[in-house]
């Protein structure tokens, strides 16, 4: 009887042995390696990390933390890096977040904002971390957890100040001149050769009884130049009307071709020519880039035009489009706020506005105060652009670099 | 006349000859890309015919192949897959199993006041479409140039005017600096709209288009390299996977 | 009715715009990313109506028969059998023979080649430029030529030009594009906040 208690006992004891080791493998991966040490005892773990610190990452929602720890400076040279554990409980699951080399002590946790994501952080909340170093030998060792570290939304994102700056300056500048403006000052603006030459294109269409072309560009209704581009349809429309001769507007992007035709067709309303327009000025070709510049050169070729007009954005096809234009002796007026097409339009075009003076060109067609108010207010910012600049190359003279770190965006 | 009409048959003969010989060398397909890559570049000659068919065939195709881009590509995962995600069950597996976004019916509404176009007389509601993407460009564009293009330019250019390294005074670096400074600075005077360009002025925006114009010549000069790479191209089609000639 | 609710979504969406992206909330974002999706949709709704346009323009062409009506004709039917292609292949997919071909030989050798165009255009433009006698575009020119012909083996020459290459590049060229940036930077901001406001309304037509 006691042989047989003494069999039980020792059966039962070799069962706890072998699941506690079963236990340790499966649950607890962060620890599995240091059992092994007693197999080899050659070299000892690597220290733990220590001193855990947590903070909140300001402008988001919630959904970042950075944390810190320390580690003893003679033991670095033992390990290899660091892993980075989070948990929601000091003894919940802890689930492994990246790595981090032997120097570096901070990780930045960035959660998913989604809720069934395993990585989510949620605003408002606790966490816990770990930090695992791992040895050169392979033997890992655990930092006690830290937390909680409590994540905080924010309703203003502080490294947006500059532009918000910017944004309050140049509406009040704004607001300004076109109150100046609709209280009668006389705002000059300087001639704008290309602007100055859309009556005598126009007229020369006129004389020679054939139509004028005008390209919005393959841009989307998304873009500022194609925008731009409209009012300036809209004061090139309603001219061409007065003078009734014919206008072909080919669109490349459908809903600018909807926007495009409104535009015609109340310029034709206004020159008091309702009855001139049709929906077949302003046509859809085709979205395609290269088959939209195909349509266009056949449309060049075979209708004549005396004038084109390429006025919004444009790519690679700028130059196809303005040459063809030359080749059939047109009057070309261009202008987008594309740097790299610009140079082509310069050199195939008789006058190319440039950049921003695309974006002008409605104002000093319309000369309507409100308008040109805007410009003055555009004028207004160029200024305090170039005193910034100055400001701030005499400040890096000096050393003082804080100045250009007043203007940065951190995002 | 006589003699151009002759050329003209004797292109068209070898043209056929080596098309036949095509078709039964390379196969249909190749040569149909071969011939309508001939067809666009006898643009450069002159607008004939064979341009005409090039062009008209482009755009019909072109059109199509993005309404069917459109309607795959956007339409229905983006819209009817949200409505009604079992509708896309057989297209995107991955999409069935998600709950129906309610929401999705706006811009379905907003779709359908934008067709109402076609009506003469509830035309105008289809603005109501286009005011939204106008108003989401405007709010978009506003910040959006600020932020990327405005302020980051600002801070690139305070750079310091008298540069020196480990070794003093550098006096290229001044130079390009200084330049740098002045370019932008002058560029910035050429585009003031409500001075007149005299005087110093004018000197200012004087230099501003001399910068201009070396900086659009840069980028012409710049392009011309990957322009002729484009035909080279085309013409390793031609005489390599076309005609065989190169090896 | 007509003008007023036009402006008044104009103005709450784009002043949404401009909210949320100063405003760091999750709920602000998920807004702002429905809005980008909603006019995505609403840009292929839109393509229906350049179908529409399309379709009516050829076959107005081929009604009247005027000038080259013949190509109206491959328009549309290039079109069409485009678009059975497409649908041709069942619910969702285009897999099938016609529109793969179609695609391949039609399609990208007649796209490769308008696009390979610009090789012959802008070497016209370039002899343009070197007939032009004004000293901005003699200065244009110079300038041109310089990058060009950075990488060409011209002996002693070679070290001078390249470097005058790179630093036309670094220094000019750099200045010149921050004005443009800055400029177009400041012009945008102000068209947009002409748009939000509904100073700048042409976009609406003026019925």
């Amino acid at each position: 009887m006691r042989h047989l208690l003494r069999l039980f006992l020792i059966l039962l004891l070799a069962f706890v042995v072998d699941g506690q080791s079963v236990y340790s493998q499966e649950s607890d991966p962060v620890t599995s390696t240091a059992d092994s040490v007693a197999t080899e005892p050659v070299t000892p773990p690597p220290a733990s990390a220590f001193g855990l610190a947590g903070e909140d990452m300001p402008n988001d929602n919630g959904h970042k933390l950075r944390v810190k720890w320390q580690y003893p400076a003679e033991a670095v040279g033992d390990i290899t890096g660091f892993e980075i554990w989070r948990a929601t409980s000091p003894t919940g699951e802890f689930r492994m977040l990246g790595q981090a080399p032997n120097d570096y002590f901070e990780y930045l946790d960035i959660g998913n904002k989604e809720t069934p994501a395993p990585d989510f952080m949620a605003n408002n909340s606790d966490f816990f971390y770990k930090v695992v170093a791992i040895g050169k030998n392979g033997l890992r060792t655990e930092s006690e957890p830290g937390g909680p570290f409590r994540t905080y939304g924010q309703w203003f994102h502080r490294g947006k100040t500059p532009v918000l700056v910017g944004v309050v300056l140049f509406g009040c500048f704004t607001f300004y001149f076109i109150r100046a403006a609709k209280k009668g000052k006389e705002l000059y603006v300087r001639p704008l050769a290309g602007i100055e030459a859309v009556d005598e294109a126009i007229g020369r269409a006129t004389e020679m009884g054939k139509p004028t072309l005008y390209i919005l560009g393959i841009g989307t209704a998304s873009e500022i130049a194609t925008i731009a581009s409209f009012a300036i349809l809209g004061r090139v429309a309603k001219k061409i009307a007065e003078y009734q001769t014919q206008l072909i507007v080919p669109c490349y992007d459908a809903i600018v071709m909807s926007i495009a035709q409104d535009v015609v067709r109340s310029s034709y309303l206004q020159a008091g020519r309702p009855d001139q327009y049709s929906d077949d000025m302003v046509y859809f070709v085709t979205n395609a880039q290269f088959a939209y510049v195909a349509g266009v050169n056949g449309i060049m070729m075979r209708q004549r035009p005396a004038t084109n007009f390429y006025l919004g954005y444009f790519a690679a096809e700028s130059l196809i489009l303005a040459e063809t234009g030359n080749s059939i002796g047109a009057i070309q007026i261009a202008g987008t706020d594309q740097i790299t097409q610009i140079p082509f339009f310069v050199v195939a075009c008789d006058y190319t506005l440039i950049g921003e003076e695309l974006y002008a060109a409605s104002a000093y067609l319309g000369r309507d105060p409100l308008l040109l108010g805007s410009l003055k207010a555009e004028d207004w910012g160029k200024g305090i652009v170039m005193a910034l600049i100055v400001v701030g190359v005499v400040a890096t003279i000096f050393g003082w670099d804080g100045f250009r770190e007043l203007i940065r965006v951190n995002l | 006349m006589t003699t151009k009409r002759l050329t003209g048959h004797i292109v068209l003969g070898v043209v056929l000859l080596v098309c036949t010989l095509s078709i039964v060398v390379k196969g249909l397909l190749v040569t149909v890309g071969a011939l309508l890559t001939l067809f666009i570049f006898s643009f450069l000659y002159k607008d004939n015919p064979y341009y005409k068919f090039a062009e008209h065939l482009f755009v019909g195709v072109s059109a199509a192949y993005w309404m069917c881009m459109g309607f795959w590509g956007t339409m229905v995962p983006n819209l009817f897959g949200k409505l009604y995600p079992p509708m896309v069950g057989s297209v995107i597996p991955a999409l069935k199993d998600n709950p129906p976004e309610p929401f999705m019916v706006i811009p379905l509404f907003l779709g359908v006041l934008l067709l109402l176009r076609l009506s003469s007389k509830a035309g105008w509601i289809s603005r109501w479409a286009l005011a939204f993407i106008v108003g989401t460009t405007a709010g978009l564009n506003l910040v959006r140039y600020l932020r990327s293009d405005f302020i980051a330019q600002i801070s690139s250019t305070m750079i310091p005017l008298y540069a020196s390294g480990a070794a003093g005074f550098n006096l290229g670096e001044t130079i390009s600096n200084s330049v740098i400074f002045l370019g932008v600075m002058s560029g910035l005077i050429y585009f003031f709209f409500s001075k007149e360009h005299k005087g110093v002025f004018g000197t200012g925006a004087r230099t501003g288009i001399i910068v201009l114009m070396v900086t659009f010549g840069a980028s012409f000069g710049y392009t011309v390299m990957a322009r002729i790479s484009l035909l080279v191209g085309r013409m390793q089609f031609l005489f390599d996977d076309w005609l065989g000639l190169i090896r | 009715m007509k003008r007023r609710v036009p402006l008044i979504i104009v103005f709450c969406v784009s002043l949404f715009m401009v909210i949320q992206y100063f405003v760091p909330l999750d709920s602000l974002e998920r807004v702002y990313r429905s809005f980008l999706d909603y006019t995505i949709i609403i840009g292929v709704f839109a393509l229906l109506l350049g179908i529409w346009s399309l379709c009516r323009v050829n076959y107005d062409k081929i009604k009247r028969k005027s000038e080259n009506w013949q190509y109206a004709i491959i328009t549309l039917t290039g079109f069409f059998i485009m678009t059975i292609a497409g649908f041709l292949s069942g619910w969702g997919r285009t897999d099938n023979y016609l529109y793969q071909h179609l695609f391949s030989y039609v399609l990208v050798p007649i796209q490769a080649t308008m696009f390979s165009l610009l090789a012959f255009f802008i070497a016209s433009a370039a002899f343009r430029a070197f007939r032009a006698r004004s000293l901005l575009a003699t200065l244009l020119l110079i300038s041109g030529l310089v990058i060009m012909i950075r990488f060409v083996p011209l002996g002693f020459l070679s070290e001078p030009i390249s470097d005058l290459a790179g630093w036309i590049l670094r220094v000019p060229n750099m200045a010149a594009k921050r004005a443009i940036i800055i400029g177009v930077g400041l012009g945008a901001v102000a068209t947009a906040f002409k748009i939000m406001l509904g100073i700048e309304r042409a976009y609406l037509g003026r019925d």
